[in-house]
């Protein structure tokens, strides 16, 4: 019961006066080149480490019935044109989807995006939109090994023929892959879920419901797990123009969210922090 | 939750949603007595929507026998008990609870998850029958071992509970002939409209990564034309057409002729308070405990009405339109023994007599020199 109005005085917070928890994130500003994934795990030397408390998505159904990831260890760092941010979670199993009724293992932070007093934290609201970096262990499948095909997700499978799928292609006259995709709905209408996919979607959000990816990316995602814990190492760009726009010195806000697979977590279904937590860039 | 009515439990009930009834309403009456599940309304929707990857598994129209086929794997009975016992009153209105209002505040219907072995047996059951035939068994009315085939699509319902659970807001449902459908753009997979479908029509595409259903061959329907799988029906069992609620039903109208004129096709599970709008016309010699679970209390009425039939020249004719035209009939009469359908604007699309002429040829045929068989 204590833990339900805990709760419940969070999400007061959260809606009404969007008063940031106490816990900060510090950008510590390094020399290292962070436009591309660093390895290098020296760069995160005093890097300050931040638990951030996350509960099940309260607001909206379909929503989890508990929490399954409670908290989230956060550091960042950037290079003055890059910010890098390091998650860690624990999660009993890996899950990056493929079969039927499978959810893969997914992170998402959340930036407001225009300046000055943040918008409510579920998703941003009209006219004061949230910029999502969501990353999810299915698409860092994709960008690591290609996206899977049918004899990937189920290898026993058999098939006489697919529609336009010809064994020497070269023999049929017209045969394009715009045709062999009439046959993908999801491709034929040009919905960036059924492409093989960047580890990291960035998504615009202006309240529930209206999540839109982002076609230019600019940024990078890997994720790795062992010991029933997920590492996850996320890049973005620091200037964008249309989304949220960070500066070496600037403060700005942020919002968590982790799916774990194994507990059909997909969707609103999630644990999210339900208020933001500042951030700080240093100089 | 907004209240809305729902005329098939004479009740109003919660949804997700306010009331908004499209124009018309596309509907399928199926005559369960007729029905020999040949599976060419499954092929013919096979071949015309799902041969593509991620597909596999696809039937957005199945048949499958009850009580023991169902696909995914028991649907149904894994559905009803999740809501658990209701009560349904003959002649009185639903007042046990439908999926919506039984549903946990932190879901919009009471569901259950269909995995990847759930859809892995689209034959389970087929042609079982219910109870062990033994020795000295014989054939008495209705059956006491029995089965029956049941054809499904999508029952583009009127509150659907895929719709109702996107949380995307990616499903909905068309103004022009409430078709409900999944936008193929917008869906990013999140299955919820998997969970939330009671008759689970919603199907995953692993490899498109977003969901698919039945769409009602929308192409077909703009034109004037049935769906495939009522198209290449070869029992005839099937008529497409547009469905009214009661109070603006029209008793030239085919498909309000059987669902509100005579009562004969009735809606499966309706208490489930999706208002769905394939209809069924029960079969006769099946068990009426079963019967009652999945139509409704009405199912004996409905069969008595239906065994006599044979005595009403303007339902006998209508039975005979059924499959007599790949149009959709919008309007019928049976006018001194020969039945009429017509298209939207009046003009007769088929004309068939209720009772084909009986013609008698002697057996010798003279013309040819020779003796006429009986094999054709």
């Amino acid at each position: 019961m204590k833990k339900y109005s805990l709760a419940l005085m969070v999400v007061v917070c959260g809606v009404f006066t969007a008063a940031p928890l106490k816990a900060e994130v510090v950008a510590k500003s390094v020399t290292a080149n962070l436009s591309v994934y660093n390895k290098d795990e020296s760069v995160w030397k005093g890097a300050k480490e931040e638990v951030v408390t996350l509960m099940l998505q309260p607001m909206v159904a379909p929503k989890p019935k508990v929490t399954t990831t409670e908290k989230v260890t956060v550091q960042a760092i950037h290079d003055g044109k890059w910010l890098v941010f390091r998650l860690r979670w624990s999660d009993p199993r890996r899950d990056e989807a493929g079969k039927l009724g499978e959810f893969s293992d997914a992170a998402a932070i959340m930036f407001p995006v225009n300046e000055g007093i943040p918008p409510p934290i579920f998703m941003g609201a009209k006219d004061n939109p949230v910029h999502i970096y969501h990353w999810r262990a299915q698409y860092q499948h994709d960008e690591e090994f290609g996206k899977k095909e049918m004899k990937d997700i189920y290898p026993n499978m058999s098939i006489d023929m697919y529609p336009m799928e010809f064994k020497d292609p070269g023999k049929v006259k017209g045969l394009t892959e715009e045709k062999r995709e009439q046959y993908a709905q999801g491709k034929a209408a040009g919905n960036p879920q059924s492409y093989a996919k960047h580890a990291v979607d960035e998504i615009l959000a202006e309240g529930f419901s209206t999540s839109a990816v982002i076609e230019n990316v600019e940024s990078y995602g890997k994720g790795h797990w062992a010991n029933g814990e997920w590492v996850l190492i996320l890049g973005r760009h620091m200037s964008r123009e249309k989304g949220s726009n960070l500066a070496a010195g600037k403060e700005t806000n942020l919002g968590f969210a982790i799916w774990q697979g194994s507990h059909d977590e997909v969707g609103s279904r999630k644990s999210v922090t339900m208020a933001w937590t500042p951030m700080k860039l240093e100089k | 939750m907004a209240v809305v009515k729902n005329w098939q439990l004479k009740r109003d009930m919660e949804y997700a949603y306010e009331e908004s009834r499209p124009k018309r309403q596309w509907a399928i009456v199926f005559d369960l007595n007729k029905c020999i599940a040949c599976q060419t309304c499954s092929l013919a929707c096979k071949t015309t929507w799902t041969s593509g990857k991620g597909q596999e598994y696809m039937f957005w129209n199945n048949v499958e026998t009850k009580p023991y086929g169902s696909y995914p794997l028991a649907w149904d009975v894994r559905v009803l008990e999740k809501l658990g016992k209701q009560e349904w009153k003959k002649n009185e209105p639903y007042y046990g609870k439908t999926i919506f209002e039984a549903a946990d505040p932190e879901e919009k219907a009471v569901h259950f998850a269909p995995k990847d072995e759930d859809w892995m047996y689209p034959n389970i059951g087929e042609d079982d029958c219910a109870g062990t035939v033994v020795a000295g068994d014989h054939i008495s009315l209705p059956h006491d071992k029995w089965f029956f085939y049941l054809p499904r699509t999508c029952a583009h319902c009127t509150y659907p509970a895929c719709l109702a659970a996107c949380p995307r807001k990616a499903i909905y449902k068309r103004e022009e002939d409430g078709i409900v459908l999944i936008d193929q753009s917008r869906c990013k997979g999140y299955g919820e409209c998997v969970r939330a479908c009671p008759y689970k029509k919603s199907m995953y595409n692993t490899y498109t990564r977003v969901s698919e259903k039945c769409v009602g061959c929308y192409p077909a329907v703009e034109q004037g034309y049935q769906p495939m799988c009522v198209q290449n029906c070869i029992g005839k069992i099937r008529i497409m057409g547009f469905v009214n609620p009661p109070w603006k039903a029209r008793e030239d109208n085919p498909v309000d002729y059987l669902v509100h004129k005579q009562g004969i096709a009735l809606p499966y599970y309706p208490q489930l308070g999706l208002e769905p709008n394939i209809y069924y016309i029960p079969p006769i010699h099946a068990d009426r405990s079963y019967l009652e679970q999945m139509f409704g209390p009405n199912v004996g009425t409905a069969i008595e009405k239906y065994k006599k039939l044979e005595s009403d020249p303007i339902a006998k004719g209508l039975l005979v339109l059924m499959g007599s035209s790949d149009r959709i009939l919008h309007r019928f009469d049976v006018v001194n023994g020969q039945a009429t359908g017509y298209d939207e604007k009046g003009d007769t699309i088929v004309s068939v007599p209720v009772n084909e002429a009986l013609i008698e040829r002697p057996a010798f045929d003279a013309a040819n020199g020779t003796i006429r068989g009986n094999t054709p």
